[in-house]
């Protein structure tokens, strides 16, 4: 389980540009909740769509906690994270417009088309 | 009972009651405190000596406060008590109530006062479709507190009630028993504040537990700056004063800040029901009111484009660069019972949002917003040839993926029975209707003065004005009634024409896709006997299978609605006839005290000599609370050109000398005058 987290940040890192993120400016933590006092902290700091990671603590402008489990479902695409939000199952503090931008890299649900539009109306 | 209903509100908290200040509001019945889409007070019953109040005047001082005179007992006949009540109730976090009782009697005299409070924690749209509730309930008294708590899981929501004066609580209210003295008075404060406490160790960390608790600013400071700040009208004709007047204020309570953004606000769509941010409704209420002010534009591009879609997810109908429909915050959407967490079914947003961000940017020459939201603007304009491109045929057209709790139609006219063809019968999916052709062809048109402007990129605005003038020329072949001689409704799954005149045609003319040779049969359309019912311009012109004067998109007229076809008549000339529509729209205003409902019937306005409202649950709703100001736009003739606002009046000769002083945007503030010439009588509609 950890390391599908580990693959998400570790891709995220490599990866380095977001454009989904370019207007974003600001730092992220993810408390991934794995114990009653064990959380597996992941600090993100976005500078207009320019991302870096950290596997550490530390202060950031927004923090999101979560079970470890269910974060593994949210960068599967299984759940989403705003109904989450909603539902208390995400805990954010802090600026929540960077959970917002954030959840925007997230992927959708697994097995549907990546595209339509003209391709599904010629079938 | 619509009528005796009483509302206030902030924001996406308000209070619906009934003329006492009582709530008692059963499982479908929409009253109580609402926040976030959660009712957070469903009964509120207050009782003298076990005996219910009786109203002798209600005042809504502001709309975020009210005041309800009442007196103990429910006398029939007359009322002669020698107590009255008052109880002035005001919007925050929740509500505060402060509860006055006065003797007016030479004796002290001794009272049990009740309060009843219970609530059931129901989410909006469990009040529409009378659902049943899967969490638990819990009650607690403490530190002089009552506390109402829901929870589901780990979704929990809670009521605080307490008051300045000492009281018996109990689980289902609070008891004063209290002496009030000769021809004195008695006063507690009530207070019910909203609570979203959230698990674990971040107990009042959460940013919804902390936005049910954020510091309130001056309410009636902030309402006063906001009319100061607006644009200044003078005009002979006191009816135009008073619309406008109504408008401002009504929108100054139809603002709805979101939790993004840091307390900035956007137009919500309707009060109190639709408190929230829909793509279409903040998108069209934000053109409607550019020319007065500006910030609500800005928000609104932010934020819709802060939730733009970014992946498939058939769900919520989301595709990437999709512009939401709606966005909700209750139980239901948390557990995602309904999609609209946001819910993205909806077909004209996207290209509108393009729209708006052009048209922001002539008004304030802010090319700053335009190269932040260069990504979500050009995500918008793939959006439409990527994803909405459903049927290969160069058209947008839409079908839902979300087949249980999806929308079936996504347009503006988006009831069941609002695309038929001229024989009444409803067409298949996907449909292709007209106006998302026209609002795709002014994205592109619009986009590609962006990108030259403000994205460095003239090969795709270049490639962006091909496109556009590729369906346009489509477009005007394929739409095109021959016999009929106006533009289809739709096309059908099977590119056939939905054959019915509709006032559609008008959003053609608004978004410039019309060829110049059709215009004038275009507008003799709109104001010919079958679309114009001397009010205004038709949904749906009668003789046509569908029409019902009172069918809600199939007959009725929108204010909303003509108001963007007086944008279009302007934009091809035709001054005069848009100054008749902005006429029959004022003055119908008029019955209405200057708030212009949703919809009004579609009858011919000799026949009725009144506009007959159509009944709907919302008022204000927000497009209508800003077609007075659109209206009077394109009255005026203003428009930005350059780093001028070129004025060009063309108003109806009832209207007599109009001024409207201080008009903002990239010149600073300018002046507009002009006086009325156009003779709109004649056009007073088929008898």
């Amino acid at each position: 389980m950890a390391d599908t987290i580990s693959e998400f940040f570790q891709e995220l890192a490599e990866q380095r540009r977001q454009p989904l993120l370019g207007r974003v400016r600001g730092t992220v933590r993810f408390d991934l909740v794995e114990s009653q006092d064990a959380a597996d902290q992941w600090l993100i700091a976005i500078d207009h769509g320019d991302v870096t990671v950290a596997h550490a603590d530390g202060s950031a402008d927004c923090v999101i906690r979560a079970d470890k489990a269910f974060f593994e479902l949210l960068i599967k695409g299984e759940q989403n994270a705003l109904a989450a939000v909603l539902r208390g199952t995400i805990v954010c503090s802090g600026d929540i417009e960077l959970l917002f931008a954030i959840q925007r890299i997230f992927p959708g649900p697994p097995g549907l088309r990546q595209t339509q539009g003209a391709a599904r109306g010629s079938q | 009972m619509t009528t005796d209903q009483v509302r206030i509100l902030k924001g996406n908290t308000f209070v619906v009651s009934d003329d006492r200040g009582d709530i008692e509001a059963s499982a479908t019945d929409p009253t109580g405190l609402f926040s976030f889409d959660t009712r957070f007070l469903s009964r509120w019953v207050l009782t003298i000596n076990n005996q219910r109040l009786t109203a002798l005047s209600t005042d809504d001082l502001q709309y975020f406060e009210a005041r309800f005179f009442l007196v103990p007992g429910t006398g029939t006949v007359y009322v002669d008590s020698k107590q009255s009540v008052i109880r002035r109730r005001s919007v925050g976090n929740g509500f505060s109530e402060e509860l006055s009782i006065l003797n007016h009697a030479d004796e002290e005299i001794d009272l049990t006062v009740r309060i009843e409070a219970a609530c059931d924690f129901a989410d909006l749209f469990e009040v529409k479709d009378a659902l049943k509730k899967k969490g638990t309930y819990s009650t607690k008294i403490e530190d002089g507190r009552l506390t109402l708590s829901y929870e589901r899981e780990t979704f929990a929501r809670a009521t605080d009630i307490s008051s300045s004066e000492p009281c018996q609580i109990d689980e289902e209210g609070l008891t004063f028993h209290i002496r009030v003295e000769p021809h004195s008075s008695w006063r507690t404060d009530l207070d019910v504040a909203i609570s979203v406490p959230s698990s674990g160790q971040d107990k009042e960390a959460s940013i919804f537990a902390w936005h049910a608790r954020r510091p309130l600013s001056d309410m009636a400071q902030d309402l006063q700056f906001w009319l100061d700040e607006a644009p200044r009208l003078e005009c002979e004709w006191e009816p135009l004063r008073t619309s406008y007047r109504r408008s401002l204020v009504d929108l100054a309570a139809l603002r709805f800040s979101p939790v993004t953004a840091g307390g900035r606000s956007l137009p919500a769509a309707g009060l109190p029901w639709f408190m929230t941010m829909f793509g279409r409704d903040s998108i069209f209420t934000s053109l409607q009111v550019l020319p007065f002010t500006q910030e609500l534009a800005a928000t609104t591009l932010r934020e819709l484009g802060l939730r733009q879609g970014t992946r498939i997810d058939d769900f919520r109908d989301e595709d990437p660069g999709r512009i939401l429909h709606e966005m909700r915050y209750g139980e239901m959407a948390a557990f995602e019972e309904r999609p609209h967490s946001p819910y993205y079914g909806c077909a004209d947003a996207t290209a509108l949002y393009v729209v708006l961000l052009d048209e922001y940017e002539r008004w304030t020459g802010d090319v700053h917003l335009v190269r932040e939201l260069e990504f979500e603007a050009r995500a918008a304009l793939n959006w439409i040839d990527e994803y909405a491109n459903l049927q290969g045929n160069g058209y947008v057209s839409y079908q839902r993926r979300n087949e249980e709790t999806g929308l079936e139609n996504q347009c503006w006219k988006d009831s069941w029975d609002s695309i038929a063809y001229h024989n009444g019968q409803l067409p298949g999916f996907p449909r292709a209707t007209c106006e998302l052709q026209g609002y795709a062809y002014d994205a592109k048109m619009r986009g590609a003065r962006l990108a030259r402007l403000a994205w460095d990129d003239s090969a795709f605005a270049d490639r962006l004005e091909l496109e556009a003038a590729d369906l346009k020329r489509r477009f005007n072949r394929d739409f095109w009634v021959e016999e009929g001689e106006f533009f289809a409704l739709a096309l059908d799954a099977d590119g056939r024409q939905v054959d019915s005149l509709t006032s559609n045609n008008g959003h053609l003319l608004w978004s410039g896709i019309v060829e110049d040779a059709k215009a004038e049969i275009v507008v003799r359309h709109l104001l010919g006997e079958r679309l114009f019912s001397g009010w205004g311009i038709r949904t749906m012109a009668v003789g046509e299978g569908r029409y019902n004067p009172i069918g809600y998109h199939v007959g009725t007229v929108w204010p909303f609605d003509n108001s963007f076809i007086a944008w279009g008549l302007r934009r091809y000339g035709f001054k005069d006839e848009a100054a008749i529509v902005a006429a029959g729209i004022l003055e119908a205003a008029q019955f209405f005290d200057g708030r212009l409902p949703e919809a009004f019937g579609g009858y011919p306005r000799a026949m009725t000599k009144y506009p007959v409202q159509y009944p709907t649950a919302c008022s204000p709703q927000a497009w209508s609370t800003g077609t007075p100001l659109l209206l009077l736009r394109t009255m005026l003739g203003l428009e930005p050109v350059g780093d001028n606002l070129v004025v060009d009046a063309a108003l109806p000769m009832s209207t007599g000398r109009l001024e409207l002083l201080d008009i903002p945007g990239r010149w600073g503030r300018v002046d507009a005058f002009g006086r009325g010439r156009v003779d709109t009588r004649q056009s007073a509609g088929p008898a």
